[in-house]
């Protein structure tokens, strides 16, 4: 089994604040192989960001701290690695793309001019052979007149056009690890669909890794090799995603399913999770779920003792008491080396 | 799901985004110069910026007792050449040159800044090194041109030098300073000198005071403001308390104090960097809000994760966008400096004697003979008064364009 490209082991960030000690990730262990699509799913304000964030060490500290807790990449701890090595990976080995395109894009300077900024920081270029590979990844995100758009400033482009910049300018230096923190959240559902296939497309061409953040099960199903759940600064559930979907052990994961409307079933109101994310300063204890929990609520085992992952069956983990085999399933650290190969054509692939 | 998705290329094409239609907007720094030039306030403004400007750029050229060409003994020559100073050179040379930037379009807009740094001492060391112009006596022209000695004379449009004294105009029955009549438009002051070529050599202080001092006091307000506002925390909180301190201490007293205990040290540059070090505050206190507003943008986050190091991101992508407001402060703050240092002037504290200055002229009004000397009030005062007005309509047009509110109204 070969070494996975980026090893989150028991990650804890604080952030210190006037309130008190808030903890957006806790415990949390994630490993992504190369080539893999791996999914974090869960509601705002759950971690998944923070945790996309601590990798790249974006979160301002103060007030954010990491607790403890290890990011292996390529054999580096990226916790402990000194600022000036962090440069040298950032956008060159580990490239982000953020939700809002309208606001990711400097407004003060020309397409061209930001691309090939980070290009000729990372790969020693002169600053024409920058432009010249910031046209070429223009072109590899499919947008036409490339060397036109290239002087053209950010105001002139569209949401969609920006997304694709943004994601063009990711990819300029080949990262091996894309993370996409909510890439299609604010884009219509079409450019939404544009986009991804994208990111796919990408991602067979040039075999990178993509840590896909989202709240869209409609995404994760599309996208994704692996899955992880987060709820309350916790990975309550990973599997792959043929699993996870078929098979859901947690009970916030089986009311997500449900609170997806479904084609062809008429019903009045859509299922919801009843109640709120608890406060993340005063988490409740035990199960941070069980207070909305729906399966054998009152089990005084729920909300005194905390459920840690385990694996409930082979590759699938989940932090339920009451999943099938919780109590003599073993506590691992979760590690999913799987590539779906069921994925839907990509459309260029159909027309051919 | 992805069937219905058009492939990128497709879309691409497909999808066409308007570039040269009206509908486009302008880049934001365009449209807050467009919306402030079409005030009639600002134009006003800068039109006698602008004169200003020229007058100072040009001054030698516009008022000199050196003609700029004469032929003796058959022979044409020109003396003025000779007598060009330091400044005289360096000030058209640097113009010139700001002037070819603008045009360039290859050439980025902080690269045009630091090349314009670089030209400005450059040029200015190697001109005050080489260029020493004769001490000759500013009548000389004058006494051989009445002696018929030149054939013939091109003089520039007011044939005195500011520091022309008139000696060999010298009469005991008619003493200086003379009022303004037809040889000397605006009079000449108690020693002689006419006072239109000392207005207008004086442009050249009223700039370089107002956009020396600025300069600096921007500058430091930028790192300063900067820094804290990008590393707010301990840094923030420190840098606040400074800004308290530096913003308690009052200038026009400091200069005068400085100016008064070290007599011997009086000089133009000086009163320059006090004004600078001591009115940066405010400078700061915009540029620290501006990056505390800017620093949690995702396109300040999009740069830090693309692996550009902490001078690009700070400069380069948080700067030029906290840039506006800092341009409405620069010019309430050169009005200011420039009416500090007239004030200043006027209390015979300021520029060395012999330097031509509004606000030294406004000085020698009121102390000539004990008597009140019009001609010497009106039109230094007039100029210190359009001057700071100018860079105030300015200021407050840009403010006004950087007012979303106000510019929904216009």
């Amino acid at each position: 089994m070969p070494d996975p490209l980026l090893q989150i082991s028991d990650l804890n960030v604080a952030f210190e604040t006037a309130r008190g000690l808030i903890r957006p990730v806790r415990d949390v262990s994630l490993s992504i192989y190369p080539g893999q699509t791996v999914a974090v799913v869960g509601e705002s304000g759950c971690g998944k960001s923070v945790t996309a964030m601590s990798i790249l060490r974006l979160l301002p500290s103060p007030p954010s701290k990491v607790l403890s807790g290890s990011i292996m990449f390529a054999g580096r701890d990226l916790v402990t690695v000194p600022e000036n090595q962090m440069q040298k990976i950032r956008g060159k080995e580990i490239a982000m793309i953020f939700q809002e395109p309208m606001t990711s894009l400097n407004p003060v300077y020309s397409i061209g001019d930001q691309i090939a900024e980070a290009v000729v920081l990372h790969q020693h270029v002169g600053s024409r052979e920058g432009l010249r590979i910031a046209e070429q990844s223009l072109r590899d995100v499919g947008i036409a007149d490339a060397h036109r758009r290239l002087r053209e400033y950010p105001h002139e482009m569209s949401g969609g056009m920006r997304q694709r910049i943004m994601i063009a300018m990711a990819l300029s230096c080949k990262p091996k690890l894309l993370i996409a923190d909510e890439p299609t959240t604010a884009l219509d559902v079409t450019i939404q669909a544009q986009i991804l296939e994208l990111l796919r497309k990408v991602q067979q061409q040039t075999g990178m890794s993509i840590m896909l953040i989202t709240h869209d099960l409609g995404v994760v199903a599309e996208n994704a090799d692996v899955v992880a759940v987060m709820y309350a600064s916790r990975i309550v559930e990973t599997a792959t995603v043929e699993e996870l979907f078929d098979r859901p052990q947690h009970p916030y994961t089986q009311g997500l399913f449900r609170s997806i409307p479904k084609f062809g079933v008429t019903s009045k109101r859509l299922e919801t999770i009843p109640g709120t994310v608890p406060n993340p300063t005063k988490f409740p204890p035990g199960c941070k779920f069980h207070t909305r929990c729906d399966r054998l609520n009152g089990d005084p085992l729920c909300s005194t003792v905390e459920p840690l992952l385990r694996e409930v069956s082979p590759g699938h983990w989940a932090s339920c008491h009451h999943a099938e085999h919780f109590a003599e399933s073993p506590v691992t650290v979760p590690q999913l080396q799987h590539k779906r190969e069921d994925y839907i054509p990509l459309a260029t692939e159909v027309q051919a | 799901m992805s069937n219905f998705a058009a492939t990128p290329a497709d879309a691409g094409t497909d999808v066409q985004f308007p570039t040269s239609n009206v509908d486009v907007p302008l880049p934001w720094l365009a449209q807050v110069w467009k919306q402030s030039i079409s005030q009639r306030a600002a134009r006003f403004g800068l039109a006698w910026i602008s004169v200003v400007a020229f007058c100072a750029i040009f001054a030698p050229l516009l008022a000199n007792s050196f003609p700029i060409a004469i032929k003796m003994n058959g022979r044409w020559s020109s003396p003025f050449l000779h007598q060009l100073t330091a400044t005289d050179v360096t000030l058209p040379i640097l113009t010139l040159l700001c002037g070819i930037l603008c045009f360039v379009r290859r050439i980025g807009f902080l690269s045009k800044i630091y090349t314009m740094l670089i030209a400005t001492v450059i040029v200015g060391s190697l001109a005050f090194i080489f260029i020493r112009p004769p001490n000759t006596p500013r009548e000389t022209y004058r006494l051989l041109e009445r002696a018929g000695r030149l054939q013939s004379v091109v003089r520039t449009p007011i044939p005195y030098t500011f520091d022309d004294r008139l000696y060999d105009q010298f009469s005991a029955d008619h003493p200086h300073p003379w009022a303004p009549s037809h040889d000397h438009w605006m009079g000449t002051e108690k020693f002689g000198a006419d006072i239109t070529s000392q207005m207008i050599y004086a442009c050249r202080i009223a700039m370089a005071i107002g956009f020396i001092s600025t300069g600096i006091s921007v500058l430091i307000g930028i790192v300063f403001g900067g820094l804290m506002g990008y590393f707010v925390g301990i840094v923030d909180l420190l840098g606040m308390r400074v800004i308290e301190i530096v913003g308690a201490i009052p200038t026009i007293y400091l200069l005068l104090i400085f100016v008064a205990a070290f007599p011997d040290y009086r000089s133009i540059y000086l009163i320059m960097a006090i004004i600078g070090l001591t009115s940066w505050t405010g400078d700061a206190r915009f540029v620290r809000a501006e990056f505390l507003k800017l620093r949690n943008q995702e396109f300040v986050h999009a740069a830090i994760a693309a692996g550009l190091p902490l001078r690009s991101v700070l400069f380069k992508h948080l700067l030029p966008n906290a840039l506006a407001p800092l341009l409405v402060s620069a010019s309430f703050g050169i009005a200011g400096a420039i009416l500090s240092e007239s004030t200043l002037s006027f209390l015979g504290l300021g520029i060395p004697v012999g330097d031509a200055s509004w606000g030294a002229l406004l000085n020698e009004a009121v102390s000539a003979g004990g008597g009140f000397i019009w001609w010497l009030a009106t039109y230094p005062g007039l100029a210190i008064f359009l001057t700071v007005l100018s860079y105030n309509f300015i200021g407050e047009a840009v403010r006004d364009a950087l007012d979303p509110k106000l510019r929904e109204r216009s």
